[in-house]
């Protein structure tokens, strides 16, 4: 490290974005000056160390840090509990000695009707959160494409639902759906002529399930909205002039205009909702914890509970792993379809 | 095929005055040409025409009925866009196909595909009936764009400049196809254009658009050989037309209120003169491959016209010209007859 450069290479990519500003000096001239100034400012401590590495090697150093952190909190973690998914680990107990199970751990989980049970609700819960999503979304970015009076602010007044935490929309929601004093309950006793008090939207075994996807609806409606207005004004108007030129009445552009160029988009929206539903946690517990019984225990919920409550780590590990794979390989299907879409 | 005609046509976009009083007919099996610089108000025209845009005053009448408020797509109008307007996510096919599936037609899909095959082979795209429509060459999508119009037997056909992005010789060809077509299915069509030649050849008349406004309409023969203004003189004719203050050009006889007058090739006598008659020097020959142009001074004034066949005049000889029935115009471009 003894050797003294004038120029550190430390500086060299930073220079030529500020060379320009000077047009009396020449590109070199001034990229020198700039980078002699600079190395005269850095700290001796600093310089004495950078002196005579090369880019690649600071490169490097810049990228660690970084690499460092993904390993220990991502890969690290993912390849640990690979392994642990094969023994009988309990991580409250961790002084007792750990065991290879070989498959076991996997046969259980997937033997399991609690587990079965959770995946049915999670599949519910997907299944009409989506469509309710997609129905009402498409529908609101379609009326707000129409480019009304006063569509901008709609679309913030839309817009907000998505911008709030989930755990404050799951709290507020439990006083939305009380009996007596919701605000929801009234609306729906107003519209329909039933006593408000007389159902419990969480509290009841049949409504629960709906609730949750009431307030998930309402909450992510926005967001695929959002995207698939992104995919009508992707629209140029000359293609709806070519169609009413050729012939189309509303109806027929909308199914084979409108709708196949939006498509693309509406399928992407619904991947990124669908992940995020399957991992669906906060919202849910807030609401009803998965009560009442079991009715609303999303796979993820019954995962923290096997794991963090019951303790049972190296079971829930395959879970877990389980639960990676199915949404890996349904992702992956689903985005062999969407490049299908797209290809058309 | 019906006859087409705007009248009192005024169309504005905000301070834009697009299209100003226009009116005119297309008969039926008519080809009539616009032609007019950029910005003239020729697409707007043919969007009044489509129900596109709606006029701000004046009418459109198809076969006699009053159209003006009518829908595009109750008009009965073929219209190829300026810029394609393919539809992206459909194959060439389906393209072509889009018109004729409209479910008030009922086309049985073995006719509609012995039409698309048939207009398909006459624009040579049919071997990319299956190409995505997004993944052709400008040229090709031209010509989607044409065929789409093509496979419908509509009122009349609009094409806006639908020739514009295709090399020479594929577009001389579809010169004549396009007249040919038209000739043999009697279709009405109203057709926009930059290329003079394009509107010599396929018109059955051409009408002249300046800044929204039609100056003239009239055969091509017409258009050239008698044009109501400079203006109009100025659009047909290559090289065009030398425009030159009375008096700087011997002339045997102009009219008294003759402020300028217009020379093409045809109206000038042009001789070799060494001796003091010469009025005039050929600065130099341009040699355009199948044709010549002479640039000639003439005082203060320079003159561009075509090298009669067999020239031997070169750079640098001096000439005596004289005008032989120039147009004459007034003061403010009119013509003077
Ligand atoms: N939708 C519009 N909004 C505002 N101004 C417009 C619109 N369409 C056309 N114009 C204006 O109207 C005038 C005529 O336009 P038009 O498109 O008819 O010209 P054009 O003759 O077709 O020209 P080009 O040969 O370049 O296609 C132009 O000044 C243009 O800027
Ligand atoms: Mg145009």
């Amino acid at each position: 490290m003894g050797k003294v450069s004038a120029k550190p290479v430390l500086f060299a990519n930073s220079i030529p974005a500020q060379a320009p500003m000077d047009p009396e000096m020449t590109n070199s001239s001034a990229s020198e000056a700039v980078a002699i100034g600079a190395a005269k400012r850095t700290p001796e401590v600093i310089a004495r160390r950078v002196r005579g590495l090369s880019d690649r090697a600071i490169a490097w150093l810049f990228i660690a840090p970084t690499i460092v952190l993904l390993l220990a909190i991502n890969v690290f973690p993912l390849i640990w509990t690979v392994y642990l998914s094969f023994t009988n680990y309990k991580a409250n107990r961790a002084a007792r000695g750990v065991e290879w199970v070989g498959l076991d751990n996997y046969r259980r989980v997937l033997t399991d009707s609690d587990i079965w049970h959770n995946m049915l609700v999670t599949g519910h819960f997907l299944l009409w959160t989506m469509t309710f999503q997609v129905l009402i979304g498409f529908g609101l970015a379609w009326l707000i494409n129409k480019n009304f009076k006063g569509h901008g602010v709609w679309t913030t007044v839309i817009l907000l639902p998505m911008m709030l935490s989930p755990a404050v929309v799951g709290n507020f929601w439990t006083f939305l759906y009380q009996p007596q004093i919701g605000l929801f309950n009234y609306i729906v006793g107003f519209f329909t002529g039933v006593d408000p008090s007389s159902f419990e939207m969480i509290g009841s075994v049949n409504l629960a399930p709906w609730a949750i996807v009431i307030v998930d609806t309402w909450m992510w409606t926005p967001y695929v909205m959002l995207i698939c207005l992104a995919g009508l004004r992707s629209i140029p108007d000359y293609i709806y002039e070519a169609a009413e030129v050729d012939g189309a009445g509303p109806l027929r552009t909308f199914w084979s205009i409108t709708l196949p160029m939006v498509l693309p988009f509406l399928m992407l929206a619904v991947l990124f909702r669908a992940i995020e539903n399957f991992k669906m946690f906060d919202l849910v517990v807030e609401l009803t914890s998965g009560g009442p019984g079991s009715v609303t225990e999303l796979a993820s919920i019954n995962l923290k509970r096997e794991a963090f409550e019951k303790w049972r780590t190296g079971l829930s590990s395959a879970f877990a792993i389980i639960l990676f794979v199915t949404v890996f390989g349904a992702a992956n299907i689903y985005v062999k379809a969407l490049n299908r879409v797209k290809q058309r | 095929m019906a006859n087409v005609s705007l009248r009192n046509i005024d169309k504005s976009f905000g301070e834009t005055k697009a299209v100003r009083n226009v009116t005119f007919e297309v008969a039926k099996g008519e080809f009539l040409v616009l032609l007019g610089p950029t910005g003239a108000g020729k697409t707007t025209t043919l969007r009044l025409v489509a129900g596109l845009e709606k006029p701000d005053a004046g009418s459109v009448l198809i076969d006699g009925a009053d159209v003006t408020s009518a829908a595009p797509a109750s008009r009965d109008v073929a219209f190829v866009f300026q810029q394609y307007s393919l539809y992206p996510h459909l194959s060439v096919y389906d393209n072509l196909a889009f018109p004729l599936r409209s479910p008030a037609r009922r086309m049985p899909e073995d006719e509609i595909r012995s039409r698309i095959e048939a207009v398909a082979g006459m624009l040579r795209i049919g071997g990319k009936l299956q190409n995505r429509s997004t993944k052709l060459s400008g040229g090709e999508m031209q010509r989607v764009a044409i065929g789409r119009a093509l496979v419908r037997r509509p009122a009349i056909y609009l094409m806006d400049e639908p020739l514009s992005s295709l090399d020479a010789k594929l577009r001389a060809d579809l010169r004549l196809e396009l007249k040919r077509i038209q000739r043999d299915l009697g279709a009405t069509i109203l057709y926009v254009t930059h290329d003079q030649i394009e509107a010599m050849t396929m018109a059955d008349r051409i009408g002249i658009l300046s800044e929204g406004r039609l100056v003239q309409v009239g055969s091509p023969r017409e258009i050239y050989a008698d044009p109501d203004n400079v203006y109009v003189a100025a659009r047909l004719g290559q090289p065009s037309i030398n425009v030159l203050p009375l008096g700087a050009l011997p002339v045997r006889s102009a009219p008294r209120t003759a402020y300028s007058v217009g020379v093409r090739t045809e109206h000038l006598d042009i001789s070799r003169d060494g001796g003091p008659g010469a009025n005039a020097r050929l600065d130099w020959v341009e040699h355009l491959g199948d044709q010549n142009h002479l640039h000639i001074r003439l005082g203060d004034h320079r003159l561009t016209i075509l090298a009669q066949p067999g020239t031997d005049l070169s750079a640098g000889e001096a000439l005596r010209i004289e005008a032989a029935n120039p147009l004459f115009f007034d003061e403010d471009g009119r013509r003077i007859r």
